[in-house]
């Protein structure tokens, strides 16, 4: 199985890297992004208790969870033309584990998201941040295991899906929401109620948390905080959940009445 | 090898359709060794009964067997012996044909030293020994077909299962491929069962099954069906099919069957096809286009037996359940 999922995976990354403008497009837009509302935001930005926070700031773990989503959007739309008339018919044929499937496709995806978040980090000292060892440690598993949240629902999705079109519109009704509704666009503390009550249950808010707080905090005060380890928790939970269902909507065969 | 028992499948009723039966329990039973065609008309079944026998779907009832493994329930051990050409390309186009392979490998546990004696041999019929280093999209249709082929044949399967293979090949690589198939089934002893609409590349197969909605029509050798419509006959075209065919059904007592524009005498017995030609032209010349003599091919057993009014069944397609 791992052999299988190894293989697989390194199709994925191995398509990534021979394609110059997708290695571009999926570094430079979440840069713009951040670059041109972090400059626009500028000054308006001051909610209570962060009045020394730049917007560059504030959104920059934010960015960091967009990279990990949009990587794997771009990982999983290939699922849909694949599966029906491309190469993802010679492995379902292939005598393989199912699981090793979604975890080819899934580990790729994270790998790719890596090298992606892995380069913006380098960012966070021009914003005077700075973590430790243990703290970078950690802020690596945050972002293995959001890309594997991310990866594995939008292998879900994609799995049942005829076009590409039809994952676009999931995309944007769905997954974006998720991310804007995270806390990556602006605080809980000045949204209004139900916001508040879409964040607590939202794993991606729950992510974000998790890759927030390795810039503000040692290893050691963060895995003693029942606040992070909640998110860890929730965290871990998305992303296991996620493999499961879609090793089971792999399973499953187009059945007869 | 391949025995397909009381197959039937019925595709779920949908929110605009209503269900429908794609197989009404289907029996074909492919010998060890033998290389099958299977044809019939768009919408035959065929395509329904190919995703099954990949194990891509499920059938309402009735079994397959492969290699003595029953599909349902030993799926692993069939998809070990099996090999599958898809009529679309399951190759990645941006992996060099040495990727591909690699990959294919991969999935079937094969590494090692025995991975480059497997690669050497799955590569020793095809022509792309030089072209290893390139990726699949630039390979020609030929080409690209061939990796298809060769990175199934390096898992050496016992059954190897093909939709269309040569759907969108010119003449030339499409005669190529046929002839390393069949070089490769007869070396190694494959059963092969390949779906095709070109009859011309079923003239030197062992069987010939042909399907229409959902049913098998016939099931044979080659040389059995062309003798299910005589051994000659006589094709007529003519200025009035209508009237011509009226004409002759009423004067010469035969049957006569329509395709297009032409009229098809195809009972004909050795021999008699000249003198039948001689009486139609004398009396109807005017009548008459052009008229010949024809030994039936294939694709006249195929009009033959897909023309025909299906035979009065219990279960009529379309009917529910």
């Amino acid at each position: 199985m791992i052999r299988v999922a190894v293989s697989l995976a390194k199709r994925e990354f191995t398509r990534f890297a021979r394609q110059p403008q997708r290695v571009i497009g999926a570094i430079a837009q979440p840069l713009m992004f951040w670059a041109f509302l972090g400059a626009g935001m500028g000054t308006s930005f001051k909610p209570a208790g962060m009045e020394q926070m730049t917007y560059l700031e504030y959104f920059y773990p934010g960015v960091m969870v967009m990279m990990l989503l949009f990587a794997s959007i771009f990982s999983c739309i290939t699922i849909i033309e694949d599966r029906d008339a491309g190469f993802l018919q010679g492995v379902l044929v292939a005598p393989v584990s199912r699981l090793g499937i979604v975890l080819g496709k899934v580990m790729g995806s994270v790998l790719i998201a890596l090298v992606q978040v892995l380069l913006f980090t380098i960012a966070a000292p021009f914003l005077g941040l700075s973590f430790s060892v243990g703290g970078f440690l950690l802020l690596l598993a945050g972002f293995v295991l959001t890309g594997t949240g991310f990866a594995a629902l939008g292998f879900l999705i994609a799995w049942g899906m005829k076009s590409t079109s039809g994952f676009h519109a999931v995309m944007m009704v769905f997954l974006m929401p998720l991310w804007m509704l995270s806390g990556a666009l602006f605080p809980v503390s000045g949204a209004a109620g139900w916001i508040n009550v879409v964040m607590a249950i939202n794993p991606v808010h729950h992510a974000l948390n998790i890759i927030r707080a390795p810039f503000y905090g040692d290893a050691m005060s963060m895995l003693a905080s029942p606040a992070y380890l909640l998110s860890l928790a929730v965290t871990v939970a998305w992303a296991l959940i996620c493999l499961v269902l879609s090793m089971k909507r792999v399973e499953k065969r187009e059945n007869g009445a | 090898m391949i025995r397909i028992d009381q197959l039937r499948h019925v595709y779920p009723a949908g929110r605009k359709q209503p269900e429908r039966t794609a197989l009404f329990d289907l029996t074909l039973d492919v010998p060890e060794g033998q290389f099958t065609i299977l044809s019939g008309p768009n919408g035959s079944g065929k395509s329904t009964l190919f995703r099954i026998l990949c194990g891509l779907a499920t059938p309402s009832r009735g079994t397959v067997t492969i290699g003595g493994f029953d599909l349902g329930l030993q799926g692993a051990e069939v998809r070990r012996i099996m090999g599958v050409v898809f009529q679309s390309p399951a190759v990645d186009k941006h992996l060099t044909v040495a990727e591909n392979i690699r990959i294919h490998a991969d999935l079937y546990g094969i590494g090692g030293p025995e991975f480059q004696a497997r690669k050497d041999d799955a590569l020793a019929w095809t022509d792309l020994k030089d072209r290893q280093a390139d990726k699949v999209e630039t390979l020609s249709g030929g080409l690209a077909r061939q990796v298809e082929l060769a990175k199934v044949m390096m898992t050496r399967p016992k059954v190897l299962l093909l939709d269309e293979p040569t759907t969108g090949l010119d003449p030339g690589s499409r005669r190529a491929f046929l002839d390393a198939l069949h070089r490769l089934q007869k070396e190694r002893g494959m059963t092969v069962l390949m779906t095709s609409h070109v009859f011309a590349e079923a003239e030197n197969v062992d069987r010939v099954a042909i399907m229409r909605e959902g049913r098998l029509l016939a099931y044979d050798s080659p040389a059995a069906l062309r003798a299910l419509i005589g051994t000659e006959m006589v094709v007529v075209r003519a200025k009035d099919p209508d009237y011509l065919g009226d004409e002759l059904r009423a004067h010469l007592g035969l049957a006569i069957r329509r395709h297009g524009d032409e009229l098809r005498l195809e009972e004909t017995e050795n021999g008699e096809g000249l003198p039948l030609l001689e009486r139609i032209l004398d009396r109807w010349r005017g009548d008459i286009l052009s008229i010949s003599i024809k030994q039936p091919d294939l694709e006249d057993v195929f009009v033959h037996v897909t023309g025909r009014a299906m035979p009065e069944q219990a279960d009529h397609p379309g009917e529910p359940r």
